[in-house]
């Protein structure tokens, strides 16, 4: 075995918890230099897979508040105080149990003491480890079912067996040597915006701590980056996918005068995705809005399918709009998406995007970033904040269109409207 | 009163386990191993002596309807600090089981690990049994004998713990603690007289491993230069009388 397979080797039995340094006890690496280590008592081993429960972590975090008079450090103050809240009904007994283990190690010597206490500090730090130590016993959610486990064979298991495979033979398939260049195509347009493959500007948030990079990709952000942008450029799927690309979208379109195209398209998807309760209220309001003779935002699509949506409205259900929804699509896609990519509004925004600079941290700065990680605003908060956006956008968007289909009248009929007149040159 | 008998059992209980998780934990060590067998068998039927007392106190009444509501809410925070002693011990019980298993003292090399630790765990045992020294009286084919009542005794443990959900409708999870966070920090907290005596939990800690011998040794060293200085005062000024006399 040579130097470097050694070291590796040791720096699995550390992580594993096996050995454990004395000096530098968070990183649980074999360093190459003199420093010491010590071995773990069988009862700290992971050979046998005990469990390390969660009460016995509770003991040990009241019995470290003892020796440390109330002074833990972060983290451990932080799962104090959960275990606290989700373990209240043992609380007595975790404290009972802390004050009698602390007397009963007391009763050694010293130095045993310390070993003692040596010894249980590394088994927490290898099962519970602190923000910044790599574990090897580090797993994620325990889990009911464990998915490695062998299935049973039994009839059941050997009829889901069958149906698979007929339903796999019955399949259509594609020559591979269309699929497999499908997927070269995707491969090779797509690498350079993967993080993975190349590198993520300016830094990668999961490894330098540093979250520019979701700042400046927000959903509703005023300059996208350039790499966003081109994106928009390979697919209509991914221009109307990312929020920032379809207001830019939006935006041409008001211009064009044919925003009930991607306004219909939108009400389709809030009914497919809607909650059950409301869809009979939105079909209708769809229908009034967009498809109706008359109607104020009238779409132009082609008889049959006016026909058949009309019919299923009578008896309406999340899909009922799916015919009209995809004549829709496919006519903005085949007409306004290229003239959208060819706009001056595209290439505006193109111009204006941002391509921000690579960062270059220092180890010490990586630290500095590692410690001041602050959590995201709050999933409830940011859904409040979108449907907001969503009701003014609403508010704003129909009185513009209302307003140009009465310019548009105004100019056979010319009674001066003012207010109206003010109203469509400030939008 | 019922009530103070059974915390006082529990107290007991509690520190009998606490004391055998410790010995456990030197359990395959270099540390005194023969003795130490001995001591976990003693210390283990200690535990089960006080278990079953506490479990046919404990049954005797919570089946008694007659309570009061707030005596029932008490007698369930006791009963969630029995089972709660008992799930402990019966993990410790296992897990001394097959670590005895793995490492045997009968064999011609002994392979106990390196752990450092190098003192005895009698002082622990002694306080488990609330004696002042132990005995050690056992035979040399401790490891062998006692690991098949080890078998027996685990199973008889599990018996009972299921024997007492069946019986005993305690919600666990439906009891509120009477100790806050950080109620540890108070020294002289337990659930009632305690038979080991009140002592204090906030004492000096040692400041780290590496210098954890050296404040005994300080301290003397302190009181030898203080008192050097002293006889050095003394004899100045007596040679100064002695020169102007």
């Amino acid at each position: 075995m040579d130097a470097q397979e050694a070291r590796n080797f040791g720096s699995m039995l550390v992580a594993f918890g096996y050995i454990y340094p004395l000096q530098d006890h968070r990183r649980l690496v074999i360093k190459a230099d003199a420093s010491l280590y010590r071995f773990q008592t069988p009862y700290f081993w992971p050979t046998q897979q005990w469990p390390a429960e969660d009460t016995d972590y509770a003991i040990y975090l009241a019995k470290r508040n003892i020796r440390k008079k109330g002074i833990l450090e972060l983290h451990e103050q932080e799962q104090y105080n959960r275990l606290h809240k989700w373990m209240n009904h043992k609380w007595d007994f975790i404290v009972m149990q802390a004050k009698e283990q602390y007397r009963a190690a007391k009763e050694r010597r010293k130095p045993d003491r310390v070993v003692f206490e040596c010894q249980e500090r590394a088994y927490w730090v290898v099962h519970r480890p602190p923000p910044g130590t790599v574990s090897a016993m580090d797993y994620g959610l325990d889990r009911r079912v464990d998915p490695n486990a062998d299935e049973a064979k039994t009839p059941v298991f050997y009829e889901r067996v069958m149906i698979f495979t007929q339903q796999s033979i019955m399949r259509p398939r594609v020559k591979s040597s269309v699929s497999i260049g499908a997927l070269v195509k995707y491969c090779a347009t797509y690498s350079s915006h993967d993080p993975f493959l190349s590198a993520c500007l300016p830094s990668n948030p999961w490894q330098t701590d540093d979250v520019t990079n979701w700042t400046l990709n927000m959903p509703n952000v005023e300059t996208p980056t350039k790499t966003r942008v081109e994106r928009w450029t390979f697919s209509f799927r991914e221009l109307l996918s990312d929020p920032r690309g379809r207001n830019d979208f939006r935006l041409f379109l008001k211009k064009e005068f044919s925003g009930e195209n991607l306004a219909f398209w939108e009400s389709c998807e809030d009914l497919k995705w809607g909650t059950a309760a409301t869809m009979k209220e939105k079909a209708e309001q769809i229908y009034k809005t967009f498809l109706a003779r008359g109607a104020p935002r009238w779409i132009n699509i082609d008889g049959n399918t006016m026909e058949i949506t009309v019919k299923g409205l009578k008896h309406p259900h999340r899909y009922v709009l799916d015919a009209a929804q995809t004549h829709i699509y496919m006519l903005m896609k085949k007409d306004s998406y290229g003239r959208y990519l060819k706009s001056p509004v595209f290439k505006e925004t193109l111009k204006k995007a941002a391509c921000p600079e690579e960062h270059k941290f220092t180890e010490a700065q990586l630290e500095h970033n590692a410690k001041n990680r602050k959590p995201s605003p709050s999933p409830i908060i940011l859904q409040q904040q979108e449907q907001e956006q969503k009701a003014k956008m609403a508010a704003n968007v129909d009185i513009t269109q209302v307003m140009s289909k009465l310019s548009k009248q105004a100019k056979e009929a010319p009674p001066p409207r003012p207010a109206a007149a003010a109203a469509a040159s400030s939008t | 009163m019922g009530k103070d008998e059974c915390k006082t059992m529990l107290d007991a209980l509690n520190k009998v386990t606490a004391c055998y998780r410790h010995l456990v934990i030197a359990l395959g060590s270099t540390s005194d191993s023969q003795n130490l067998r001995e001591e976990l068998k003693k210390t283990r039927k200690k535990a089960q002596e006080l278990a079953v007392a506490n479990r046919t106190k404990l049954t005797s009444l919570l089946k008694d309807k007659s309570i009061s509501k707030d005596d029932r809410a008490e007698y369930e925070r006791l009963w969630v600090l029995f089972s709660s002693s008992m799930e402990l011990l019966e993990v410790d019980m296992k897990r001394s089981l097959e670590i005895g298993q793995d490492f045997p003292l009968k064999v011609p090399t002994r392979h106990l690990i390196q752990t450092g630790m190098t003192g005895s765990t009698t002082t622990v045992a002694a306080r488990a049994m609330s004696v002042q020294n132990m005995k050690y009286e056992a035979d040399s084919n401790i490891d062998t004998t006692d690991l098949r009542e080890l078998r027996s005794e685990i199973s008889q443990v599990s018996q009972m713990m299921e024997e007492m959900e069946m019986k005993v409708q305690v919600a666990p999870w439906a009891v509120e603690a009477k100790q806050e966070a950080g109620a540890e920090l108070k020294s002289n907290m337990s659930v009632g007289n305690s038979s080991v005596g009140v002592i204090s939990i906030c004492e000096e800690e040692p400041k780290e491993e590496e210098a954890g011998g050296s404040r005994d040794a300080g301290l003397a060293s302190i009181c030898a230069v203080a008192g050097f200085f002293v006889i050095v005062a003394v004899a100045v000024v007596l040679g100064y009388l002695v020169i102007n006399m």
